[in-house]
């Protein structure tokens, strides 16, 4: 009898290559290092998904119950796997807590880890409680609380978002974009001027990559029916006047320094490679990118390989991924170890 | 300082004190030079919206500053200092003194639209144009441009009698504009019009420029022009902040 395919990480990924994987009547086992499935949409409290503004805990939280209730996935949470041994169709991994699992194949979708802004300690988060990030505020967003100043509870004025934290940045050694925090920070900024007309927000960039069909919607969306207002500034540094929070940096269209009062300032965070992506890249012996993510083995002819035969990567844990995008590739991470198990089958036939 | 920086430097932010003395030391003269802080410290945001609220504006907030206005702006060619875009975003973001440094070149927009048709935002830069000349006359900061005197002119004509009489409003023109009745371009084209138009033309030109007839039945329409021209002014000084009728 066929083996299951092992699958870690249980977030947007994982949790499609799981349904996909049982769907067609695989077993699969889903081992999961937190106490619950969803990933960063659950375990970060997302509140409305781009771009179908769904709630990720309907969205998300649907796979979840879907991948729950399948009788093929068996689900293993606050678990990880310690060593793993083998080579296609006969792998073994042994969990944490002793539980051992034979594996035709492995999927990994170890995901990312949300940059920490106490690593860009001028723009002031971890100084001035009125700093936040973009996980917080889609938090406050989430529970229904409303978006408010962490300091006093009120409702701010003024908000400023600056992009790329985290991102597009030798001085940190990040290199990348994440892709999607332009998009998320329109999003926000929208969902912050519907919350609270009287709030101005502020986007600070160096360039806007809301790209493909999330131009219209939440880019042009964002400043046309919204009436949220683009800067293009680096800003240099976040300061307070005893009152109010003071962005500084230079206004590039008019070449003038600016010093503007706010009352929040929001990270748009970038995504970071998993910071187990060290103990994950020895125990399951594949290699890393240059960036610190797992390295894809081929961009277009097989899609979901890593450097290890058998061993499958999808979603964020390769880079910087959409949700749509991190279950499109758990699809095809589980199509490819349905074809593992298809050739092996062939060729002992033959 | 790198040599770019200097054409940063404005002359009225330069400080020199004939008589100085900091900390003991003698700086007196053009020792004791300093630049004024160029920083922005805050955004004024009403004035975005105040442009939107007059004709022509309404879409000012589109802009994402690409240029194509500015690139394509016939005035620009002339006048490199006539910069739509860069007004664009002054507005956008409420730098209400950077605005005013520039009044006095605003108003030249020669309305030819090729910004309109660049423009892939459809901000309507022309529109915005308008609309900031309107703005800058309502506050206070320009007098009234010759074109508005020109389209005031010639629309209280219109309002008045339903018709337009060429000559009356030339005059007009020319007197609210304080310039000189007899111009030489116009002296000859009077001329021209006397050698070549048949008799009867002039005499029904004459008799025009004498009775100065109305549109039959105007009345009415009048009234309603009238009242719809004051509910769109009276609307325009609200949304600026500005006491009713004090023009």
């Amino acid at each position: 009898m066929t083996k299951p395919v092992l699958i870690i990480g249980g977030g947007p990924a994982g949790l499609s290559a799981a349904h996909a994987l049982a769907t067609a009547g695989r077993k699969t086992i889903l081992v999961e290092k937190e106490d619950r499935l969803g990933g960063a949409p659950i375990l970060s409290g997302y509140a409305r998904l781009v771009p179908s503004h769904e709630w990720a805990s309907d969205a998300i939280g649907g796979m979840v119950t879907r991948v729950e209730q399948n009788p093929l996935v068996e689900v293993h949470t606050n678990a990880t796997v310690q060593t793993f041994d083998g080579g296609p169709g006969n792998f073994t991994a042994l969990l944490k807590d002793g539980t051992k699992i034979e594996a035709d194949s492995t999927i990994l979708t170890t995901g990312f880890t949300h940059f920490d802004s106490i690593n860009k300690p001028e723009w002031g988060f971890g100084t001035y409680p009125d700093v936040v990030t973009t996980t917080q505020v889609e938090q406050m967003i989430s529970s229904g609380k409303g978006v408010r100043c962490p300091s006093d509870g009120r409702i701010p004025d003024r908000v400023a978002i600056l992009l790329c934290v985290g991102s597009r940045d030798r001085q940190i050694g990040r290199e990348w974009c994440s892709k999607i925090c332009c998009t998320v920070s329109a999003n926000i900024a929208m969902e912050i001027r519907e919350m609270s007309p009287k709030t101005n927000v502020y986007i600070y960039y160096m360039d806007i990559r809301t790209f493909g069909l999330y131009e219209g919607e939440f880019y042009w969306g964002s400043q046309e029916d919204y009436k949220v207002k683009y800067v293009k500034a680096r800003i240099a540094e976040v300061t307070s006047d005893g009152k109010r929070l003071l962005v500084k940096g230079e206004d590039t269209l008019v070449k003038r320094p600016i010093s503007i009062p706010f009352d929040m300032v929001v990270h748009a965070v970038g995504m970071d490679p998993n910071v187990d992506n060290m103990t994950i890249s020895s125990v399951f012996g594949v290699d890393l990118n240059r960036w610190g993510y797992i390295g894809r083995q081929s961009t277009y002819a097989h899609l979901a390989e890593t450097s290890r035969p058998g061993v499958f990567v999808a979603g964020a844990a390769t880079g910087p991924e959409t949700i749509d995008d991190s279950i499109a590739q758990g699809h095809a991470a589980a199509m490819a170890a349905l074809n593992l198990t298809n050739m092996a089958m062939k060729t002992a036939a033959e | 300082m790198p040599i770019h920086e200097k054409s940063l430097i404005r002359p009225e932010n330069l400080r020199t004190n004939d008589n100085l003395v900091i900390e003991g030391m003698d700086v007196s003269g053009h020792w004791s030079t300093f630049i004024e802080g160029r920083s922005i410290t805050d955004y004024n945001e009403n004035l975005q919206d105040e442009i939107a609220a007059l004709p022509g504006g309404e879409n000012i907030h589109r802009c994402w500053q690409c240029g194509s206005c500015t690139n394509a702006c016939t005035v620009n060619a002339i006048n490199p200092e006539f910069n739509p875009r860069y007004w664009i975003y002054l507005i956008r973001l409420g730098m209400e003194d950077e605005l005013l440094r520039d009044k006095d070149i605003i108003w030249q927009c020669v309305s030819c639209n090729k910004c309109t048709y660049a423009c892939p935002r459809d901000v309507a830069p022309e529109g915005v144009m308008k609309a900031t000349a309107h703005w800058l006359e309502l506050k206070g900061h320009t007098p009234k441009s010759p074109s508005m005197i020109f389209d005031e002119g010639f629309s209280s004509q219109v309002f008045e009698t339903g018709k337009i009489e060429d000559s009356l409003v030339l005059r007009n023109f020319l007197k609210d504009t304080g310039q000189p009745l007899r111009q030489p371009w116009l002296e000859s084209m009077i001329l021209g019009l006397i050698k070549r138009f048949p008799v009867f033309y002039l005499i029904r030109l004459g008799l025009m420029q004498v009775f100065r007839p109305k549109t039959k039945g105007w009345g009415r329409a009048r009234k309603a022009i009238e009242e719809y021209v004051h509910e769109v002014e009276a609307a325009n000084r609200k949304a600026l902040g500005l006491k009713e009728g004090a023009e």
